[in-house]
């Protein structure tokens, strides 16, 4: 263990450059979009590019405060319901999906079907085909259901998205756990009910934690099923940016930057405050513990 | 305390049969062993009392009432697994509690039945730790505390100390007989070491593919073993088993058997022999400790020693005599003063020896 630590101690400086030359070619293109929200709109659009700039908060006011101008028109941007609609929306789906597929998983894992399999792989094959085939028919049974622009509408909409690769991994999870520890619950006198709530799911906190994160962020991206099933109300921040772009003015470079920078601020916070759970939920199982 | 009467017990999983006909009683309090080797069916038995698995046929009657049909949590019966089973997420201390807080006993009475019981097998600084932090031994005695601190009327062990190391087995094995004499429920207890068995058991049943073939205690088990697969599963190292046939008999000729090495009187099993024909193939047993060597030129068989295997206070000779591979035990210094190839002469010397029909294996009488 010291040796080790020797070791990477001693050629730290040259791989400490390499990583830090492929993080910043990574990491490049999300800090150009947070400079260019501290930028004024000349200072956004100028050639060459500026590096060096008098950082301004208005990009981030009119995000939300001042109505900007379209047509001379004043308008309410709004942000402020997107920014709600995106979190409750994908908050809601994710919890929906993890609500069932946590309970449909611990079935699948621990009282088997005939044709367990078979229904676990017609589950997966909902999520292989590209969102786009179904979006026709889906957007006519929105349409005639009524379903269309309203918050129940997306969210079970998401849930159904997530729920498949929320039962596959929590099944993977639970299948992890031990018998013998829910026998030893049994002989004790647990219910069933008991063991999935009591010894079961406090073991796959990991498993449900890194569940929500990949849900979360696979539905807070979404840009596709927003676009066309969203109202007025109820619009999420990835189609209310595209919305921005166009009219007199162009594209508001400083503004769309700053959304963007607000955007990504969630993401950010959940991974962070989930991290641990987040890294042993996936390397859950690779090691024998 | 149980009385416990297994009649016919069946389990098949697919087309592997698990129990193919287990019979057993198991008296009120005793301490008895179910001993076979791995994927014989102890762990299926266990778990068919417990009522975690429901055999196919057969019936399980403790004290006068039939369980089939009763619920795991109603048949008040404690299980130690072999992985021990903990609850990973709780604490020592909420390991103990919860099969209490399951019974609905009250906090005060919860707190002080934990400490009590941590106390007896000497956890009580772990109270506060989870399972992942603890020690072999203190994983396997929070195991032990988790099953005894209810007071069910019966113990179910199942392969207890498998997962051990062997010098804590051995400090374990003086533990279960400990608590055994302070708790005095009855006890089933699985294990596939013959040692654990012989040392622990008051009655030990051996099973194998999903039979029981003997329910003796130790010392029978040893002595009478009913067929060549007990009498090779007790004792290390294992029985030597010699094949022999048996001579023309009757008349004053007493019985007498043809070993490729010797011939060995018959007489003990006259009874026994009197019904076979001459020329009847027998396998005949003989322990290693009955095996002694003899000095040069006395009586006795030559034979080669192919290895030797020094153990500290023993060592254990792999001989050849006339091309029959056999194992003996000898003391350490004398065994330093021989090595592979070396040329000797050996006799039997114990009374123990045994002998069993080949084709059948059975014990001839």
């Amino acid at each position: 263990m010291a040796r080790k630590r020797r070791e990477i101690g001693k050629a730290g400086w040259r791989r400490t450059a390499v990583s830090t030359v492929i993080s910043f070619i990574y990491f490049f293109p999300v800090l150009w979009i947070i400079l260019t929200a501290f930028k004024s709109h000349t200072d956004a659009l100028s050639t060459p590019p500026k590096f060096i700039f008098t950082p301004t908060l208005e990009n981030f006011a009119s995000v939300f405060a001042r109505a900007y101008e379209r047509g001379g028109a004043a308008v309410d941007t709004h942000f402020d319901l997107f920014f709600f609609n995106s979190i409750f929306i994908a908050g809601a789906s994710v919890g929906v999906a993890l609500v069932i597929g946590t309970v449909a998983a611990y079935g699948f894992s621990r009282w088997p079907l005939r044709g367990n399999e078979t229904y676990l792989f017609i589950i997966l094959t909902t999520r292989m085909l590209p969102p786009i085939i179904v979006i026709i028919p889906i957007f006519i049974m929105f349409r005639l259901s009524g379903l269309s622009g309203s918050y129940v509408g997306i969210i079970l909409l998401y849930a159904a998205f997530n729920l498949p690769f929320t039962i596959w991994m929590m099944k993977s999870f639970f299948d992890e756990i031990p018998r013998e520890v829910e026998d030893a619950a049994r002989m004790d006198g647990s219910s069933e009910m008991k063991i999935f709530f009591r010894i079961c799911l406090p073991q796959v906190k990991a498993g449900i934690a890194a569940t929500a994160v990949f849900g979360l962020i696979l539905t807070w991206n979404e840009f596709l099923f927003a676009l066309l099933l969203t109202g007025r109300d109820t619009r999420t921040v990835p189609v209310a940016m595209a919305q921005t772009i166009g009219g007199d003015i162009g594209v508001r470079w400083g503004l769309l930057a700053a959304i963007e920078t607000l955007f990504l601020i969630p993401v950010v916070i959940v991974t962070f405050l989930l991290q641990n759970q987040l890294l042993r939920g996936v390397t859950f199982g690779t090691i024998k513990r | 305390m149980a009385h416990l009467r297994l009649t016919g017990l069946t389990k098949s999983y697919g087309s592997v049969h698990a129990l193919r006909g287990v019979d057993l009683e198991i008296e009120d309090g005793e301490f008895f062993v179910l001993f076979g080797p791995s994927a014989a069916g102890k762990t299926t038995t266990l778990r068919v009392i417990a009522g975690l698995e429901k055999p196919d046929s057969g019936t399980l009657v403790v004290d006068g009432h039939d369980l089939a049909g009763v619920p795991v949590k109603r048949r008040d019966m404690a299980m130690v697994f072999q992985s021990f089973a903990l609850y990973p997420h709780l604490t020592t201390y909420q390991n103990l509690a919860y099969p209490l807080r399951e019974m609905k006993l009250r906090r005060r009475e919860i707190d002080t039945r934990v400490r009590e019981t941590a106390e007896l097998l000497r956890i009580t600084h772990t109270l506060e730790r989870k399972p992942a932090s603890l020690s072999g031994g203190e994983q396997q005695r929070l195991a032990i505390g988790r099953a005894i601190i209810r007071s069910p009327r019966l113990f179910l062990f199942d392969e207890p100390l498998t997962n051990l190391d062997a010098k804590l087995r051995h400090d374990m094995r003086a533990e279960f007989k400990r608590l055994h004499r302070e708790i005095g429920t009855t006890t089933v207890y699985a294990t596939p070491d013959q040692l654990e068995a012989l040392s622990i058991g008051e009655r030990v049943a051996v099973i194998q593919h999903g039979r029981i073939t003997q329910i003796d205690t130790p010392d029978a088990l040893y002595a009478e073993p009913v067929d060549r697969h007990v009498a090779s599963l007790i004792g290390d190292p294992p029985i030597n088993l010699v094949k022999g046939t048996l001579k023309a008999q009757g008349g004053n000729v007493g019985p007498a058997i043809e070993l490729p090495f010797m011939e060995l009187d018959g007489s003990r099993w006259r009874e026994g022999l009197q019904a076979l024909d001459a020329g009847t193939e027998l396998l005949v047993g003989i322990r290693p400790h009955d095996l002694a060597l003899v000095d040069e030129g006395g009586a006795g068989v030559p034979a080669t020693i192919e290895i030797t295997e020094p153990q500290g206070d023993i060592t254990i000779l792999d001989l050849k005599a006339a091309g029959v591979p056999l194992r003996m035990v000898v003391a350490e210094a004398t065994g330093a003063r021989y090595a592979a190839g070396d040329s000797v002469r050996i006799a039997l010397a114990g009374a123990d020896t045994q002998l069993f029909l080949s084709d059948s294996g059975t014990m001839v009488a």
